[in-house]
């Protein structure tokens, strides 16, 4: 009985002493579980939405932040800044003792300073720049926002102070620096990597200024982050942030029910009424400025014809998407711009479902029997769209009314956005998230011309006089006089339907009842920086 | 044995000539660029005129094959067209996470998938012989994909068990360097090994047990058959006429002549551990070349498809190998037979 007695004790101890370190070791970290692989470790480079919720606000500082909350600028690294010369000029007073991180792989001799913030704008401003074409040389916000045409030069005053001037009066330029792709990189490390003949590493091994310093990368398996211990703003509660990429939403659930992450990025939104049951998982909901839209590729006929688009849109019927695909918790779209923008229109006409009237606008168009088509339809979960394939079959059968065979085409996502910016698609689901609250934002990153050649205007749709209209729109400074022209650039789009909106989604994230301050700010990616684990959860 | 041994190393050689041979145009058959194909290298890339060249790719098509030989012989197997890295060091990693998984699925398979077969043999026809023979039949009968989302379903989500899927919780910091993640915490340095052993290993059981599960049941009833051939035989009837006791007959009489079938019928099912291995992997996110090849299948990624083709070809047929040769060694009376074949 002793002996019994004895094993048992030992045995126990055996189990507890390792379990205890275990313990330690969750409780020094924090799991979030993403669903997919970042394209690169900087944002400068792509618009994806997977990629900027990995990095910008974990690696870098922006110069200035905005607060969705009290619709204000906020300091980043810039403390300070005023405009002058009647708006054509902007300067920036930064922050000093800004460290950039200390790895294994960089020391910084210097804190962050004006020439790091010219080198980041100077890398995608100027194209003869030496790292301009390192990693693909796309800077697709940048061109497809405008910034690249809008800023004429940047100066440096002094260590601390920076100016940028303008081409012209520009309303939305700070929204668009306070974006998550306005990140701040280090020429100090720019200059080790040219010198040491891997400049490519620059977006691969990233330095920054952020909250978390890269520790490693495993495509497919999980993203390493460690606590900056020397940050600006104080070093995070988190250790060790990990990014375990987990592609499928289901196992993401199971993953999140079972403990395994802390986080989820995504959650089904048919199981999110059951996650609200779950006393340890809290799910956060917040209005999202997004918008899914069916893009149709106007370089490929017969979208050419306003007619064919116009009856596509009439064709599918969006209400009943709202309930199938989003669970009712969306907003139908009426028009381009979302219902949180100041510049939205109330009074905005739709499409209504009206098949008759698609089979009409067909038969103008000069095709009586319909046609064959593609719909794009990315495989994974996006903020706009929970499920694009399912959208893509109710689509499908909407359009075998009218006459018109539908095919669904669907590529992993780093390759399905490949292969639309070459244009391949005729036409496909997909979506934006804004990036700053400023209504030119929903407009011209999407339908501009200059959004052509950067390749991410979906609809390939270029009309100078809807650019012109939107370049006036952005020199006013009058806000009613902006509406009434962003009023009449909308009835303008809709009528031509490059696009078809379809609804905005609200977002969700789900975590651990003993996490918090993780931050989903309406523009732009998840935040860690202030996330901490609490070691008894709150009654 | 010399010349059986000559035979079969010809015709290994011969399969894997004809392997690469394959591989090779699949490069030209894939769409788009031949040589980004191979290499990964974009004409976008500046180093794209050196590796044409380095590749002879404005030469016959022969020295083309010469060089892709060479390179894949040098381990240089090109770039992931999606991450930019080279493909051949992130295949043995992924190689030995697969190989671990594979090795100790093998080994549950055969630890528990033989006793109980001897046993069900010894025990024919009692109910502990169709007991152990229904189940292994509706065991085989269960898909994989099936299974292994039941086993999550059970001692994941309601027993918690065990993890969802992954290697080892992503909070520790463990270097990959085989891949394997057994020897990887044993290689780290680490100060928490212990409760990452156990981590590890609770991570490790669902998979491996999944994996077993076929070649458990195909084995139970290959030795049953196996086993009840054998205590036919004449020698068997000889030695228990000697009054030999029944549990030297067994291991050292019935055994080992038992084995001869089962071991030539094992290495023809490897080759459904393996397919099983790469259904498991995607399911538990295990980090190995199945769950590789079927990603880079999604994302049209050439280089890292090719290459995982070529690993798990080679394995397939090296252990096939090993296995015939084993099999002749041990078995003289079958070398004229197999050569025959």
């Amino acid at each position: 009985m002793t002996r019994w007695l004895l094993a048992a004790v030992c045995l126990s101890l055996a189990g507890c002493g390792p379990l205890k370190t275990h313990e330690q070791i969750i409780h020094d970290g924090l799991v979030y579980c993403s669903e997919g692989n970042p394209e690169s470790f900087n944002p400068q480079l792509d618009t994806s939405g997977t990629t900027v919720d990995a990095t910008s606000a974990q690696l870098y500082n922006r110069l200035i932040d905005y607060d969705a909350e009290q619709q204000i600028f906020v300091p980043g690294l810039a403390h300070r800044w005023e405009t002058l010369d009647q708006g054509q000029r902007y300067r920036f007073h930064l922050r000093q003792q800004v460290n950039f991180h200390h790895t294994p792989w960089f020391s910084p001799t210097r804190p962050f300073q004006a020439e790091d913030v010219l080198f980041s704008f100077q890398r995608w401003l100027d194209p003869q720049h030496p790292y301009h074409t390192i990693n693909g040389g796309q800077y697709p916000f940048f061109r497809a926002s405008g910034l690249m045409q809008l800023i004429a030069r940047i100066e440096i005053i002094d260590p601390w102070t920076v100016d940028f001037v303008l081409t012209r009066i520009d309303s939305s330029f700070l929204a668009n620096l306070a974006t998550d792709f306005a990140v701040i990189l280090s020429a100090e490390y720019a200059q080790q990597l040219t010198e040491q003949g891997t400049p490519e590493l620059l977006d691969r091994q990233p330095v920054g200024t952020g909250p978390f310093q890269f520790i490693e990368f495993r495509k497919d398996s999980f993203i390493r982050y460690a606590a900056n211990p020397s940050y600006w703003q104080g070093k995070p509660a988190v250790n060790h942030l990990v990014y375990a990429i987990t592609p499928n939403a289901n196992k993401r659930m199971l993953k999140l029910l079972t403990g395994e992450c802390d986080v989820i990025a995504y959650p089904l939104v048919q199981e999110l009424e059951q996650l609200d049951d779950n006393t340890t998982i809290k799910v956060t909901r917040s209005a999202s400025p997004n918008r899914a839209f069916w893009a149709f590729n106007t370089a490929r006929p017969p979208f050419d014809q306003t007619l064919v688009r116009q009856a596509l849109a009439h064709a599918i019927n969006r209400p009943a998407m709202i309930q199938t695909i989003y669970h009712g918790q969306a907003q139908l779209a009426a028009g381009i711009l979302p219902s949180t923008s100041w510049a939205y229109q109330a009074n905005a006409t739709g499409y209504p479902y009206d098949p008759q009237r698609a089979k009409e606008l067909l038969k103008q168009a000069g095709f009586p029997n319909g046609f064959t088509m593609s719909i794009w339809a990315p495989a994974i979960q996006r903020v706009y769209n929970p499920n694009a394939l399912r959208m893509a079959e109710l689509m499908q059968a909407d359009l075998a009314q009218v006459g018109i065979e539908a095919q669904i085409i669907s590529y992993e996502w780093n390759t399905f956005r490949q292969r639309m910016a070459r244009g391949e698609h005729d036409t496909a689901l997909i979506g934006w998230v804004a990036d700053n609250a400023d209504p030119d934002n929903f407009l011209r990153p999407l339908l501009s011309c200059e959004a052509v050649r950067s390749g991410a205007n979906r609809t390939n749709w270029c009309d100078p006089d809807f650019d012109q209209q939107l370049l006036a729109a952005i020199q006013l400074t009058d806000k009613e006089q902006r509406q009434q022209l962003y009023q009449r650039i909308e009835t303008h789009v809709m009528h031509q339907v490059p696009l078809l909106p379809i609804a905005s989604s609200l977002r969700f994230e789900a975590h651990r009842q003993n996490i918090t301050g993780v931050e989903l700010p309406p523009y732009g990616g998840i935040r860690f920086g202030n996330a901490r684990r609490l070691t008894h959860v709150p009654l | 044995m010399f010349r059986f041994s000559l035979r079969r190393i010809l015709l290994f050689s011969i399969t894997l000539w004809l392997l690469s041979i394959f591989t090779f145009s699949l490069n030209y058959w894939y769409p788009g660029n031949t040589l980004t194909n191979m290499s990964g290298v974009t004409p976008a890339m500046d180093t794209y005129h050196d590796e044409a060249n380095a590749r002879a790719m404005d030469s016959t098509i022969f020295r083309q094959y010469g060089q892709y030989i060479a390179h894949l012989t040098r381990g240089d197997w090109g770039l992931s067209l999606t991450s930019q890295e080279p493909v051949f060091p992130r295949l043995m990693q992924q190689l030995g996470a697969t190989v671990e998984l594979m090795i100790l699925g093998a080994l549950l398979a055969v630890l528990v998938g033989v006793p109980l077969g001897v046993y069900a043999a010894l025990q024919q026809r009692q109910w502990q012989d169709r007991l152990i023979l229904s189940l292994s039949l509706s065991t085989y009968s269960i898909p994989v994909f099936w299974f292994a989302q039941l086993a999550i379903l059970l001692f994941a989500i309601q027993l918690d068990w065990s993890p969802v899927t992954g290697q080892i919780h992503p909070l520790y910091a463990i270097d990959t360097q085989t891949g394997s993640i057994l020897v990887d915490i044993w290689l780290s340095d680490i100060p928490y090994r212990a409760s990452a052993w156990v981590n590890a290993l609770k991570h490790l059981w669902l998979p491996t047990l999944v994996v077993a599960l076929i070649p458990l049941t195909m084995l139970v009833r290959m030795i049953r058959s196996a086993v009840l051939d054998t205590l036919q035989l004449n020698h068997i009837k000889a030695a228990r006429v000697r009054g030999l006791s029944d549990r030297t007959i067994l291991v050292k009489h019935v055994l080992p002549t038992s084995i001869q079938p089962v071991l030539r019928e094992a290495g023809l099912q490897f080759s459904v551990l393996v397919t099983n291995i790469m259904i498991v992997e995607v399911i538990f996110n295990w980090p190995g070349i199945g769950s590789a090849l079927v990603k880079s299948i999604f994302e049209r990624d050439y280089p890292v498809l090719q290459g995982g083709v070529i690993c798990l070809a080679m394995l397939i047929l090296a252990v096939n190998f090993a296995v015939d040769l084993i099999h002749a060694w041990r078995f003289p009376q079958v070398r004229d037979v197999i050569d025959e074949d």
